[in-house]
C-alpha cells in the first residue's frame, strides 16, 4: 500500500505541473487573442470598401478585360494555406488539413503554404509546393503580403494556374472557428454580383483608363485578402488554442481531484489497518 | 462651401469618415482634388502629401502612399495602402530609412530588384518627411 501510495502522490505531481504549463497557455493565448482581434476587426472595413469598389468598377464597365477577371486556360489549381506555427490549439491546424483534402480532392494542385505547421503537412505529403519563403505566420508583415500577392499576380498572369483559392481558417466567435477556402483569382465572386446588379449603367471616369486601374488595383487587394485573413487566423489559432488549453486545465483539475481521494483513501485504508495489528497484538494475552 | 463625406480606410483601420469641403492628393497620374459634385471617378494612388480640407475650412495633411481613389454618386472612398496623419508621422523613422535607402543606393553593384526596392523606401521615406511638415 505505502509504494502505491507514493506513485500516486507522484502521478499528482506530475498532473499538477502539466496543469500549470496549460494554464499559463490559456492566459497567453487569452491576452494575445485580444490584440490579433482588434488588428483583425481593423483590416476588415478595408477589405470590406475595396471590394465594394471593385464590384462596382467591375458592374459598371460591361466591355471590361482584364487579365485577372478572364478564368485561366490552365487546370492547375494554386491554395494559398494558412495554418499556425505550432501545435496545442485543438483541433486548429488538423480541421484546416482535413477541409483542405476534401476540398482538393480530384484537383491538381500546388500550394503556397503560410505557416510552419503548414509547410511541414504538405511536404510529408509531397504536394508540389510554390515557395515556402513564407513560412512563419506569425512573422508576416504587410510588406511581405504585397511581396506574395505581386508573386500570386504574376503566376496568374503567365497562366501558370487556372485559379487561385485562400484556405484559412474564419473567425466565427471566441468558440467557434471554421476552415474556409475562398476564390482570390480570378475575380469571379465580382462577376456574379455583376449579373445580379443588371448591370447598373453608371458611368466612371477612370484615369488613365480603367484596365490600368483595375491592374493596380488587384495585387493591393490581393495583399489586402492576405493580410486581413492571416490576422483572421492568428486571432483564430489563439481562440482554439485558449479554449482547448482550458479544456486540458480543466482536465487536469479532474483528474487530481479523482487522484487526491484516491489517495486519501489509501492513506486512510494502511492507517486503519495499523491500528487493526495494533489491537490485534494488544489483545493477545 | 459645400462638402461632401469622404472615408479614408487603410489596411490599419478606418483613418477618416465625416464631410470635407475638398482633398488633394497624387494619383498615378498627377495631383488630382476631389471638389463637391464631382462626377463618378476612379484611379490609382501614386504617392504624395495628401491634403484634406475638413468642413470647418481647417486643412489636415497625411502621408498617402499606393491604393485607390473612387468617387461613387458623391460617395468619395480613399483606399490608401498606407495614411498617416502629419501629427502621427516617426520623422526620425523615416529619416533613418531614407539615410539607409541612400546609403544602399550608393552601392553600384546593387541588383535591379534592390535598387528598385531601395528606390520605393527612399521616396516612401521622403514623402513622409514632406508631409510631416
Amino acid at each position: 500500500m505505502a509504494a502505491n501510495m507514493k506513485a500516486v502522490k507522484l502521478r499528482i505531481k506530475s498532473v499538477q505541473s502539466t496543469m500549470q504549463i496549460t494554464k499559463a497557455m490559456q492566459l497567453v493565448a487569452a491576452s494575445k487573442l485580444r490584440k490579433a482581434k482588434e488588428k483583425a476587426d481593423n483590416s476588415k472595413p478595408y477589405l470590406d470598401t475595396l471590394l465594394a469598389t471593385l464590384r462596382d468598377i467591375a458592374g459598371g464597365n460591361t466591355d471590361f478585360q482584364s487579365p485577372y477577371t478572364k478564368v485561366g486556360k490552365s487546370d492547375k489549381w494554386l491554395y494559398v494555406v494558412i495554418a499556425g506555427d505550432r501545435g496545442l490549439a485543438g483541433g486548429y491546424n488538423s480541421n484546416l488539413f482535413k477541409f483542405m483534402e476534401s476540398e482538393t480532392k480530384g484537383r491538381d494542385i500546388e500550394v503556397l503554404p503560410i505557416g510552419k505547421k503548414s509547410v511541414e503537412y504538405f511536404k510529408h505529403r509531397n504536394v508540389p509546393i510554390f515557395t515556402e519563403e513564407f513560412a512563419e505566420v506569425a512573422k508576416v508583415t504587410v510588406s511581405e503580403c504585397f511581396a506574395v500577392a505581386k508573386l500570386l499576380c504574376e503566376a496568374y498572369k503567365e497562366e501558370r494556374f487556372g485559379h487561385i483559392f485562400l484556405c484559412y481558417t474564419d473567425f466565427i466567435s471566441m468558440m467557434s472557428q471554421v476552415p474556409k477556402a475562398s476564390s482570390i483569382l480570378p475575380l469571379s465572386d465580382l462577376k456574379v454580383e455583376e449579373e445580379e446588379k443588371k448591370k447598373s449603367k453608371s458611368l466612371i471616369l477612370y484615369e488613365p483608363d480603367s484596365e490600368t486601374v483595375f491592374n493596380t488595383v488587384v495585387p493591393e487587394y490581393l495583399a489586402g485578402v492576405l493580410y486581413s485573413s492571416i490576422n483572421i487566423s492568428v486571432a483564430s489559432e489563439l481562440a482554439a488554442r485558449r479554449t482547448a488549453m482550458e479544456a486540458a486545465t480543466d482536465n487536469a483539475e479532474e483528474m487530481i481531484e479523482t487522484l487526491s481521494l484516491y489517495y486519501n483513501r489509501a492513506r486512510q485504508a494502511s492507517i486503519t489497518q495499523e491500528i487493526t495489528e495494533i489491537v490485534a497484538g494488544a489483545e493477545e494475552p | 462651401m459645400a462638402t461632401y463625406h469622404l472615408q479614408v480606410v487603410s489596411l490599419d483601420g478606418m483613418e477618416y469618415e465625416g464631410e470635407v469641403e475638398r482633398i488633394l492628393l497624387r494619383t498615378v497620374d498627377g495631383d488630382v482634388e476631389i471638389l463637391a459634385r464631382h462626377t463618378n471617378y476612379c484611379t490609382g494612388i501614386g504617392m504624395g502629401t495628401a491634403r484634406v480640407t475638413l468642413g470647418n475650412g481647417t486643412e489636415r495633411k497625411a502621408a498617402c502612399i499606393g491604393g485607390m481613389l473612387s468617387v461613387m454618386d458623391g460617395e468619395v472612398r480613399v483606399l490608401p495602402t498606407t495614411w498617416e496623419w502629419s501629427d502621427e508621422i516617426d520623422v526620425e523613422r523615416a529619416r533613418s530609412a531614407k539615410a539607409r535607402a541612400e546609403e544602399a543606393l550608393k552601392d553600384a553593384q546593387l541588383t535591379k530588384e534592390a535598387r528598385v526596392r531601395a528606390e520605393a523606401k527612399l521616396y516612401r521615406a521622403l514623402v513622409r518627411i514632406g508631409s510631416a511638415q
